[in-house]
């Protein structure tokens, strides 16, 4: 099995390369530019535009930018005796701008080394943006996970059980409609209903309308004492999480329910219920680990538009900024954080898929 | 008679007792009057607090509140005023030559680390923003004004121009930071602690907490040299990120917030009817809405100048080149119908390209009226007729000045994808145009895509909008003198030349002494000049719109600045 896997992490390295510049090409052809978009204004001066161009690197070729993203530019201006001057250079010009003077040394080391630079807009070091968005993004995507999981298995396999009777009916189209209601309009009816509606004791929202924790705590309270913060998000989140493991389940167990396992175990006088979640469910899980993998790799990608619906400082709001405003460091480190949870997700799903299934094996 | 004579007397005796303990409400003590809570949507991405690195809005508006302000605006007439407690530079001096600015700052104002504030904490702040090692944009900013900066006394400095301005007043206030606690190497200031949690602070509140992608937390700071009594009344101010606008409403509808600085005009009316809530309408507000109109060819864009500054012929428009076609336009779009379409009314139409509020606007100059009548006289001047007296289809060229025989009187107009309220307005523009003979083919693009098609210049014509702040000069030359239209670069994307309003913009910008009266003398004509050239058809300015639970007292404010006195303020308990 390690093998299997080394061998798998291997295969992926040259796809994480295309991806990344793929990104990076598509990101940088994208028009507009961030200058322009981070300097729009009646009094912006063109001198002012060319020297921030000059300060983020973006005067560069495109080939030279996605090179110093990714091995920095410490190797291709550089100072040897300490100055403070660049005295050498490759690729790039010692005095690019033509004034005589010679251009700062680089300083980035590249994404390959650890560096994955700063951010335009925000001028701090974009792994530092990332760690402090990561813990938000998993409490909401474990929180919806979990309950994806915890309610949405037990319906699909009632409905398998009570095929064509009123609750398979109910809990089918309901499944269809939480797979259709877009996660914006779900959220801000549930804002409106138990924030603006229903009232608590003392005249405020009945639930939470957005945030991690009230905005006069001090620190962040354990999660227990803020589980009303989690309720509306993680509600939204897992719907179509529900509404996916639900229909999934009750595939899986339409398939195993009419085995000859499951008709020797009710010849053998077990009970109903032992019967579907002993032998039936058991099995009928196999194909879940399939949808597990994926589900799991949503936990980092971030759930973009349910953050900005509930103000959830995660993952996702971080990159929605960034898109908007062209910020290309973090647009890059979303990318490839989503990149490597995807490959890991599916990795994952099919390790699953050997480990729960003996007639599988890793080949 | 003598019953009723009685209860009046008697309601008499009680009214004069109730009023004055209903007026006499008991303020706070300094630090306990509650938190101001405000949401904004501008972003999770803030940049630093550290004014030297700052580059977004959200940023700017914590380092407003715990740094000291520099410069003092008089409410009346938003100009900067001497003398006054709320800001550290008291007076100041300009050369004759209009190059050298001396100004002198109060010396009793401290850090709050008790450390007093003095003209080395100016000079440290252009020091290391003219050094080039520092990596936020003010420092691409200001060296392309500013020669040098000296200080021959502690409650002095002295600020020279590479060249004299009037708008040179406020740019040359610089700004301050602790130099005692900064770096002396200037590169490490990129990542000090300080950018993210400034320690040592001046301004109305003190910095508390930062919490990436949820809120800053501000603490009172009881030593804050602008405070009135010497007292900060609330315990602080909270600043709350919600990305949604329409989320950002109703969380301040439900008492999630306190004070709300913009809402969209759509929910004005929302807001004002709720219960429990006081608003102020002002002007100016924050933003004007135009439509500009391309002077060159779009096909061949080319800038204003070659390298040795001499005219480059950019060619005309072949519809809007022609004077005559950009004031059929004007005439026949109906302002107020825009007005209630696209911002419910809370609008106030333009004259020409000033804001009704600032001090430049031209009062006397009267507004373009509706006249469609006179529109199509116009085209019908111009050469363009309506050949088969069918108003469905566009009118065509039959002796136009720039376009061939036979060419439609047809245009592409783009706005900005997501405004609603510039869609709206490209919606009605399109329905009022089509009634005179011209077909608008309208899109939104997105922002940057937009930018993109104005910095190169192809665009017929386009739907935007500028900012109008406190400090608002009435002077246009980055946006209208034919210096400023730089292909990729420059203002000026509608190619607009008029050498007169040239020669007036650099008249009144270079004005001996800057006298406000002579300048808005000046700016006056120029209004009138554009106003029959047409590079942008005006078309409102948005009212200024905020917006406060009833329990925050007592909430001051004057045009553009939501906070005005916000050391007096507290929320009431019930």
């Amino acid at each position: 099995m390690i093998r299997y896997i080394a061998r798998r992490l291997l295969q992926s390295i040259p796809t994480l390369l295309g991806i990344t510049i793929l990104s990076y090409l598509l990101m940088s052809f994208a028009p507009g530019g961030p200058v322009r978009a981070l300097l729009f204004g009646p009094n912006t001066r063109p001198e002012q535009l060319a020297r921030v161009a000059a300060v983020l690197g973006l005067n560069d070729p495109i080939p030279i930018q996605y090179l110093r993203w990714l091995l920095g530019d410490d190797w291709m201006r550089w100072d040897s005796d300490g100055d403070g001057i660049a005295d050498g250079s490759f690729i790039l010009p010692l005095d690019a701008d033509g004034d005589g003077i010679p251009e700062p040394p680089g300083m980035s080391k590249g994404f390959l080394r650890g560096d994955w630079g700063k951010s335009f807009i925000q001028r701090r070091p974009v792994d530092l943006i990332i760690a402090e968005r990561i813990p938000a993004t998993l409490e909401l995507g474990v929180a919806s996970l979990l309950v994806s999981i915890v309610v949405g298995l037990p319906i699909g396999i009632y409905a398998a059980v009570k095929r064509g009777r009123i609750f398979d009916n109910t809990t089918r189209v309901l499944a269809v409609i939480f797979n259709a209601v877009p996660v914006f309009w779900l959220g801000l009816v549930l804002i409106i209903i138990f924030g603006v509606l229903l009232k608590d004791a003392n005249g405020g929202p009945f639930l939470p309308m957005g945030g991690r924790r009230p905005p006069t705590s001090v620190g962040l309270p354990p999660i227990w004492e803020r589980l009303n913060y989690l309720i509306l998000p993680t509600f939204v989140l897992a719907t179509g999480g529900i509404a996916g493991f639900s229909r999934f389940m009750r595939a899986s167990m339409l398939d195993v329910i009419n085995q000859d396992y499951m008709r020797t175990a009710r010849a053998k006088g077990l009970d109903n219920r032992t019967v579907w979640f002993r032998h039936g469910a058991r099995n009928a899980l196999i194909p879940i680990a399939t949808f597990l993998g994926p589900s799991i790799t949503g936990l980092l990608g971030g759930a973009a538009i349910t953050e900005k619906v509930f103000s959830w400082p995660g993952l996702g709001q971080v990159g929605i900024d960034a898109v908007l405003q062209l910020d290309y460091p973090i647009i890059m480190a979303v990318v490839v954080i989503s990149a490597i949870a995807t490959i890991l997700g599916y990795l994952l799903s099919d390790i699953l898929y050997a480990l729960i299934d003996p007639r599988i094996r890793f080949d | 008679m003598k019953n009723l004579l009685k209860v009046v007397l008697l309601s008499a005796l009680l009214a004069l007792l109730i009023v004055p303990m209903a007026a006499q409400e008991n303020v706070p003590a300094p630090g306990e009057g509650g938190f101001i809570i405000e949401g904004y949507f501008g972003g999770s991405s803030v940049s630093s607090l550290n004014p030297l690195i700052a580059n977004d809005s959200a940023s700017n508006t914590i380092i407003g509140f715990i740094f000291p302000g520099m410069l003092s605006i008089d409410p009346a007439t938003k100009l900067p005023q001497k003398g006054q407690d709320d800001a550290l530079i008291i007076d100041w001096e300009i050369s004759e030559d209009g190059l050298t600015y001396t100004y002198t700052m109060r010396t009793d104002w401290t850090w709050t680390d008790g450390t007093p504030i003095t003209s080395a904490d100016v000079q440290y702040y252009w020091d290391a923003l003219s050094s080039g090692l520092v990596q936020g944009f003010a420092g691409t900013y200001y060296p392309i004004f500013i020669e040098s900066v000296t200080t021959p006394s502690p409650d002095k400095f002295v600020v020279k121009f590479k060249e004299a301005s009037c708008t040179a007043l406020p740019i040359g206030t610089l700004g301050v930071v602790p130099s005692h606690v900064f770096p002396k190497d200037f590169a490490e200031i990129n990542d000090m602690d300080y950018n993210q949690a400034p320690d040592v602070t001046g301004g109305v509140f003190n910095f508390s907490e930062f919490r990436p992608g949820e809120q800053f937390t501000l603490l009172a700071n009881q030593n804050y040299g602008g405070a009135i009594n010497g007292q900060v009344i609330p315990t602080g101010y909270i600043y709350l990120n919600v990305p949604d606008q329409n989320i950002l409403i109703e969380r301040f509808l439900a008492g999630d917030s306190n004070i709300i600085s913009f809402v969209p005009p759509n929910r004005r009316d929302d807001v004002k009817a709720a219960a429990g809530i006081k608003t102020l309408e002002f002007s100016p507000g924050n933003v004007w809405d135009y439509l500009a109109l391309n002077y060159a060819d779009p096909t061949n864009p080319q800038s204003g100048y070659d390298e040795n500054g001499n005219r480059i012929d950019q060619g005309h428009h072949p519809l809007f080149g022609d004077n005559r076609v950009r004031r059929a336009v004007a005439l026949a779009l109906n302002i107020d119908d825009i007005v209630d379409g696209a911002v419910f009314g809370y609008g106030q139409r333009m004259n020409a390209y000033q804001v009704p509020g600032t001090w430049g606007y031209p009062e006397d100059l009267p507004l373009i009226p509706y006249d469609p009548a006179a529109a199509i006289a116009l085209l019908e001047e111009a050469g363009w007729v309506d050949h088969d007296n069918n108003p469905a289809t566009p009118r065509i060229a039959q002796g136009a000045k720039y376009a061939p025989d036979g060419t439609p009187l047809s245009f592409t107009l783009y706005t900005n994808q997501g405004n609603s309220r510039r869609e709206a307005i490209g919606a009605i523009v399109q329905d009022q145009l089509q009634e005179i003979g011209f077909e608008v083919n309208f899109q939104t693009v997105d922002f940057t895509t937009i930018l993109d098609i104005i910095d190169g210049q192809t665009f017929d014509a386009f739907i935007l909008g500028w900012g109008a702040g406190v400090l608002s000069d009435p002077d246009p030359t980055q946006l209208f003198s034919s210096q400023s239209d730089i292909l990729g670069a420059g203002s000026n994307s509608v190619s607009y030349y008029n050498p007169v309003v040239d020669e007036l913009m650099a008249k009144a910008l270079n004005l001996p002494g800057c006298d406000p009266v002579e300048r808005k003398a000046i700016y006056d004509e120029i209004s009138a000049l554009m106003q029959a050239d047409l590079p942008y058809v005006p078309l409102y300015a948005i009212t200024g719109f905020y917006a406060a639970s009833e329990k925050v007292v007592p909430w001051t404010e004057f045009g553009g600045f939501p906070y005005d006195k916000i050391e007096t303020w507290y929320v009431r308990q019930n």
